[in-house]
């Protein structure tokens, strides 16, 4: 049975990242959510409405 | 439970056999449609014929997206991911009882969303904008569709644990199998995507809730859009380094890099679905540039990774038989007339040629602005999905009969010109698409005379002839993907069986010998097309930012 | 081996020269890319706005009538025809099946554009210059455009909108 760090060499960490498939799912998830997901939607919620001088230019204060 | 291949030395899980055999004639079915469809709608918008009348366009184009783009694509995948996770690893399925579960929902979804399109229920178009609205029934059927790929997914996972528990291949997945890794990966958070925004438009068209943001549904619904094409990106690349395998025993010159590849995949590749919405009111240019590039271009440099590591593995194979005069004597000596590899290195080509090189610079913020919604997006995803991982597909097939079906492909002689008629096709419609919308004819629209409206615009006459060639192109691409359907199914309905390796019509290529020490480059007839890629790209890439430049100003 | 396991060791093979060299190039290409579209903020002059207001149909409709009304000069095909002042702000609506109104303007003028939908998502494409934006119900693009030509333009509509779709076609008219 091979042990994972083998006496010659030790298993570099960024192959075993490689090798963890549940890992690699949960960063391609949580970087999708957070950066594409939920940083557009907080932009679409902090919208403002027209701003009053222009409707005040067009409508005369209605 | 378990067969042993007496070609390919592999176990095959009969369970898993059956399912991948049903999702692939599921697959097969949609495609069909979708090809129909495709005849229909070319004739149309080639408005020398304009074939159907208005209400049946958008209906046929609505058919079209889903059945094409959709469920010929997930249904293939689905058997993909189940032979990776299986055969490929000499392991078992984790619980066929919900493959089934998953087959029968998405058949289930496959007909409703059929139906209620076919039914003029859902005049809508694959995007279904809100507030454009379908048929309760039409978003009930994408989500049944859509829970059962993510069982699918999942029992991929499964597997895979299994596999990884039972110790049947050791610490690393093979390449194939990692490369399907990286595609469930973003198939999760597409379908789960899926989920949070048809759910609530269901509940919308049920009247329950009361109204749907057009912003936020758009923007929710690209990350189930477009991610799905990065799936098939991730699964044709994968579907690449199989074929370089399978006909000329190719791997990949270093498997670390193909692997980050893939994994830059999964880091950065599905927050570009920001790039349908770089010209739409809403999120910032700071969210639209940051994402749109794939956050610094990760998956545009994993991409042009696998161009690089994809052709290598064939040409240092190749290579080490003895090919080794000049740049190119590997590639004449390829087995082209080995349908599935021409089928692959064209569906490379096109991918990378047509495909990826107009991708970038419709992608980025603001040139854009010239391409959004002209003809010219559908030219660039021609290039792509079909061109890309549909003739990839349809190659990986010409291995699946024999191999999974036990069958040997029938009018074989048609198979090997196959992918040259498809892959040509789409070609020649693809650039002739592209070039259509570069003069401004719109995407989706069914009359460019403009009949009955206030105004009218004429679009530059030389598009005549490019409507021309959108139609030959068309056409051609229709009847190839005819032949394939006409292979395919009469081999597996019909074909005489495959009783063992003397019935293999295509090689499963041993590995070449080992490779001798030397100084020089590994692959440089490869390093000659990657860099003609560049130079072709970075052309293209300066004519477009240089029309950007001509045109009004705005901000 | 696509097939197989990778072979002892893989982690640590050497990347091949040329491999190496390729992806040098490309990294360096992907770079230049992403920084290109920031600079070009800063310098160039195409650009997707910044600016985005939350309206409803109902409001947006007021405020185009009103401008309508205020800079009138006429009507063309029974589409009101309205000539702005320079650095103005400019309400176009789009609705199934019409862009309102018809707007003339002048070369080498800003205006500053406010591009709504009162019911469905349209499309604002800019014939013969190309200049594609999507226009939202619920949302005020706003978009400060130049002319930088003169003549007669169409606004085509390229967003599937409904049945009348190929007929939603507007007109702009840039003066010297």
């Amino acid at each position: 049975m091979e042990e994972r760090k083998t006496e010659e060499r030790k298993t570099p960490f960024l192959q075993l990242v490689l090798d963890d498939f549940m890992l690699l799912l949960f960063l391609g998830v949580t970087i999708y959510a957070v950066s594409y997901l939920i940083w557009g939607l907080i932009e679409l919620a902090w919208l403002s409405p027209i701003p009053a001088e222009i409707k005040q230019e067009l409508l005369g204060g209605r | 439970m378990f067969r042993t291949c007496d070609i390919t030395g592999l176990k095959v899980d009969l369970r898993a056999e059956r399912l991948i055999q049903l999702n692939a004639v599921m697959a097969v079915v949609s495609l069909l449609i979708g090809v129909i469809a495709a005849l229909l709608l070319v004739l149309t918008r080639w408005q020398v014929v304009h074939l159907l009348p208005v209400d049946w366009y958008y209906r046929v184009l609505t058919l079209h997206g889903l059945n094409a783009l959709i469920f010929w694509i997930v249904f293939f995948e689905i058997a993909g991911l189940y032979f990776g996770s299986t055969v490929v690893l000499n392991s078992r399925m984790s619980s066929p009882k919900f493959g089934w579960l998953a087959l029968i929902l998405m058949v289930l979804g496959f007909l409703l969303v059929n139906f209620t399109i076919l039914s003029g229920n859902a005049d809508v178009l694959m995007t279904s904008y809100a507030p454009l609205q379908a048929h309760p029934i039409y978003y009930l059927g994408i989500i049944l569709f859509a829970v059962g790929a993510l069982i699918g997914v999942f029992l991929f996972f499964a597997n895979l644990l299994i596999a990884r528990k039972e110790r049947t291949y050791g610490d690393s997945l093979p390449l194939f199998t990692f490369g399907l890794v990286a595609a469930a990966i973003i198939a999760t958070l597409t379908l789960a995507t899926g989920a949070i925004i048809y759910i609530p438009t269901l509940l919308w068209s049920l009247g329950i809730i009361k109204s749907m943001d057009a912003g936020v549904y758009k923007l929710v619904w690209w990350g189930l859009g477009h991610s799905s094409q990065q799936i098939n990106v991730t699964a044709m690349i994968a579907v690449w380094y199989l074929g370089a395998f399978l006909t000329v025993g190719g791997a990949s010159i270093n498997e670390k890099v193909s692997r980050f590849a893939f994994v830059f995949y999964v880091i950065g590749i599905n927050v570009a679905s920001a790039h349908h919405l770089l010209v739409d009111p809403g999120p910032s240019p700071a969210w639209k540039v940051f994402n749109t590039s794939y956050i610094m271009y990760i998956a545009v440099l994993a991409s042009m990774i696998h161009a690089f590591a994809v052709p290598s593995a064939i040409e240092s194979a190749q290579r080490r038989r003895g090919f080794t005069k000049g740049l190119f004597d590997w590639l004449k000596n390829a087995p082209w007339g080995n349908p599935a590899f021409s089928a692959v290195f064209l569906s490379i080509i096109i991918f990378g040629f047509i495909g990826g090189v107009t991708g970038v610079v419709n992608g980025m913020e603001q040139t854009n602005i010239i391409v959004h919604n002209t003809l010219s997006i559908p030219g660039h995803f021609k290039g792509t999905v079909v061109g890309g991982t549909t003739l990839a597909f349809m190659g990986a097939t010409y291995y699946l009969i024999p191999l999974i079906f036990r069958k040997k492909i029938a009018f074989f002689g048609l198979a090997k010109i196959q992918p040259w008629v498809f892959g040509l096709g789409i070609a020649v419609l693809a650039v002739s698409m592209y070039i259509l919308g570069a003069f401004g004819v719109p995407r989706r629209h069914y009359d460019i005379t403009f009949s009955g409206g206030p105004f009218t615009y004429t679009f530059n006459p030389a598009t005549d002839f490019f409507w021309v060639l959108f139609a030959v192109g068309g056409i051609a691409a229709v009847v190839g993907a005819l032949m394939w359907i006409l292979i395919v199914v009469f081999s597996v309905f019909f074909g005489e069986p495959v009783r063992g390796p003397q019935d293999m019509q295509l090689q499963v290529a041993s590995p070449p010998p080992p490779a001798k020490e030397h100084g020089g480059f590994e692959a440089p007839g490869t390093l000659t097309l990657t860099l003609l890629f560049m130079g072709v790209f970075l052309i293209f890439l300066l004519l477009n930012w240089g029309w950007l430049a001509a045109m009004w100003e705005v901000r | 081996m696509a097939l197989l396991p990778p072979e002892e060791g893989w982690y640590f093979k050497r990347v091949a020269k040329d491999e190496k060299m390729w992806i040098t190039l490309a990294l360096v290409v992907c770079l230049i890319l992403f920084f290109w579209m920031i600079v070009w903020h800063i310098y160039g002059k195409q650009n997707p706005s910044f600016t985005t207001y939350r309206t409803t149909p109902e409001e947006f409709n007021a405020l185009t009538m009103a401008f309508i009304e205020k800079y009138k000069t006429g009507e063309m095909n029974g589409i009101p025809v309205v000539e702005p002042p320079p650095n103005s702000d400019v309400f176009l609506v789009g609705k199934m099946w019409r862009w309102e109104p018809v707007l003339v303007l002048r070369k080498g003028q800003e205006y500053r554009f406010h591009i709504s939908s009162l019911d469905l998502l349209h499309g604002f494409s800019l014939q013969p210059v190309n200049m594609n934006f999507m226009v939202y119900p619920g949302y005020d693009y706003v978009l400060t455009f130049k002319p930088t030509s003169t003549g007669e333009f169409a606004i085509v509509c390229n967003e599937f909108c409904g049945i009348g779709h190929h007929m939603m076609i507007g007109k702009i008219i840039v003066k010297e």
